[in-house]
């Protein structure tokens, strides 16, 4: 299984397309870093955090990256369909739940790998910013969960991905499809029907995140694990639907 | 490449039935393949030869029967990289990944040697393209590449679906020498293809299929030997012995003035015309082009 999962690793590192998705993380990371995450529920608008939770909002905002890890571990899965590679990697491995095992865990440690260095850039810069608009720097227990809560967040973004892509063959509906959820079903949810919101994935992810915090929101799930358990839910779902059909599955 | 004397591996079709929906892709198809020889699996296109080749990969699940390695199925084989190479389409590379970073991703899978990769490109005569991306490969150097992927873990079974495919002349030669070499090492080689001059220098037994039914499996020489019972007849009285091989059930020809040939075994001729007091005055066996042949046995079998 070792070897399996350090192929998969090694097929993320020699295509182009990682070092993209590198990039736009932390181009997502500086952009959105400094700024609230609230834009993303139209409901509940940003308003200053106060005092200690300064830190914790920073980098709450600075990993709105995991929508990219999730994109990166869809590509993980339907480019294989997409180029044809499914026949070499299922020749390889004819099990084809342990070729579905090597990506879960390929993109938990890329996914882990991205979240990193997303915080690595993210808080120094955080820092920053607060103290340059005068702004008091308080290290306490909140920034240590958020920190957890984004690290995690982001590797199961990645699962989710893979998740998606293999319950959905075609790459352009797989990825079209999730951002649409992410981007126009989630904030549609969250406005209609904010009792079924606080458990939808994004519902979860703003729980984890504890945005509710600084946002007003109340409707968020609480604690902030209560989040990244409901999440974990959602990954396991789709993942047990998608490899399902993934291992009966022709390639023709 | 290593010579392998003791590990021989058979493959057996038993019974191997596909349907999608209503259509038998393939339909009762039982054969069996032995080592040291180049088998060609030979049909027109659509007649289920990429199918069965990717039910015996288990890429494609039987709707009945099996298709066994040593008793074995594909996915029950405890080294399937080392057990069995096999080329199934030039389509099947990332674009923007490297020839030799696509042989290593399955020579990492499959825990093979990582100087295995260098080695078969120098092999198929990809050394030079190591470092290219697969991207901007001609179908030829892509078809050498999976060919390249095909021999990595060394098998003692090759399974090549339209190997030819892609390849100028001078790569088609290169290939028929190459997998006469490997079937001489005692390695079992099926080579599925659907133009026969192209396998036919190469081939020693054959499996036609035709509409997902296996027509024959029998070696190339036989086959050649079965069919070379044409004969070609100068007599002076052509038409009536044309209207005699007719009404007895061989189809002939008058072909020109005092000339016919027949469909018919030389000594039925000669008989025939001895029989009705027809002077011959020549009489020639007739062989039937295996080409002729090929499309003659593949059509005759009804959807």
């Amino acid at each position: 299984m070792t070897a399996l999962i350090r192929a998969e690793l090694f097929k993320l590192r020699t295509v182009q397309v990682t070092a993209w998705l590198l990039v736009a993380t932390l181009t997502v990371v500086v952009a959105g870093g400094p700024r609230p995450r609230a834009r993303r529920s139209s409901r509940h608008r940003a308003r200053p955090a106060a005092g200690s939770a300064l830190l914790a909002v920073a980098v709450a905002s600075a990993s709105a990256g995991e929508i990219i890890v999730m994109i990166m571990g869809i590509l993980a899965m339907s480019q294989e369909l997409r180029f044809g590679t499914a026949t070499s990697t299922f020749l390889v491995t004819p099990r084809r739940g342990r070729v579905v095992g090597a990506k879960l865990a390929a993109l938990t440690i890329a996914g882990l790998v991205f979240a990193l260095v997303s915080m690595v850039v993210a808080v120094p810069l955080s820092v920053v910013l607060i103290r340059a608009e005068g702004g008091t720097i308080i290290w306490d227990g909140q920034v240590a969960d958020v920190l957890v809560a984004a690290v995690l967040v982001m590797m199961l973004y990645g699962l989710l991905g893979i998740a998606i892509g293999a319950l959905v063959r075609n790459q352009i509906a797989a990825i079209a499809g999730s951002l649409t959820w992410v981007f126009i079903i989630e904030g549609a949810l969250a406005g209609l029907l904010p009792d079924a919101a606080r458990w939808s994935p994004a519902g979860a992810t703003g729980a984890a995140l504890q945005i509710g915090t600084w946002t007003g929101n109340q409707d968020m799930l609480t604690p902030w694990w209560l989040g990244l358990l409901v999440l974990a839910g959602w990954t396991v779902l789709i993942a047990v639907v998608g490899t399902r059909s993934a291992l009966q599955r022709d390639l023709t | 490449m290593t010579a392998r004397g003791d590990v021989a591996t058979t493959i057996v079709f038993d019974g191997l039935t596909k349907q999608f929906g209503q259509t038998h892709a393939v339909h009762e198809l039982s054969a069996t393949v032995r080592p040291g020889v180049v088998t060609a699996f030979l049909g027109p296109n659509g007649a289920g030869k990429t199918t069965t080749l990717r039910m015996l990969l288990g890429l494609v699940t039987p709707s009945r029967g099996t298709a066994t390695f040593d008793g074995r199925r594909y996915d029950e084989l405890s080294h399937p990289v080392r057990q069995v190479g096999a080329l199934l389409e030039a389509t099947g590379f990332h674009p923007s990944r490297t020839a030799v970073n696509h042989l290593r991703t399955i020579a990492v899978a499959a825990r093979l040697d990582p100087r295995a990769p260098g080695r078969v490109l120098e092999t198929v005569g990809l050394a030079d393209a190591a470092d290219r991306k697969v991207g901007g490969f001609s179908l030829g150097m892509r078809q050498r590449l999976g060919l390249a992927a095909a021999l990595l873990g060394d098998p003692p079974v090759l399974v090549l679906d339209e190997p030819a495919n892609g390849l100028d002349p001078h790569g088609i030669r290169w290939l028929r020498e190459f997998l006469c070499g490997l079937a001489q090492e005692g390695r079992t080689v099926l080579v599925s293809s659907h133009v026969l001059p192209e396998v036919e220098q190469t081939a020693d037994d054959v499996l036609l299929l035709a509409h997902g039914q296996l027509v024959r499996q029998t070696s190339l020489s036989e086959l050649r030997a079965e069919h070379a019972h044409g004969a070609d007849i100068r007599t002076p009285h052509a038409q009536e012995l044309d209207l005699l091989l007719t009404a007895a059930g061989y189809p002939s020809s008058v072909v020109g003035p005092g000339r016919l040939v027949a469909d018919a075994p030389p000594s039925v001729v000669g008989d025939l015309a001895a029989a009705h007091g027809i002077a011959v005055h020549r009489l020639v066996e007739s062989t039937v082009g295996l080409e002729d042949l090929f499309l003659t046995l593949t059509a005759d079998v009804s959807p």
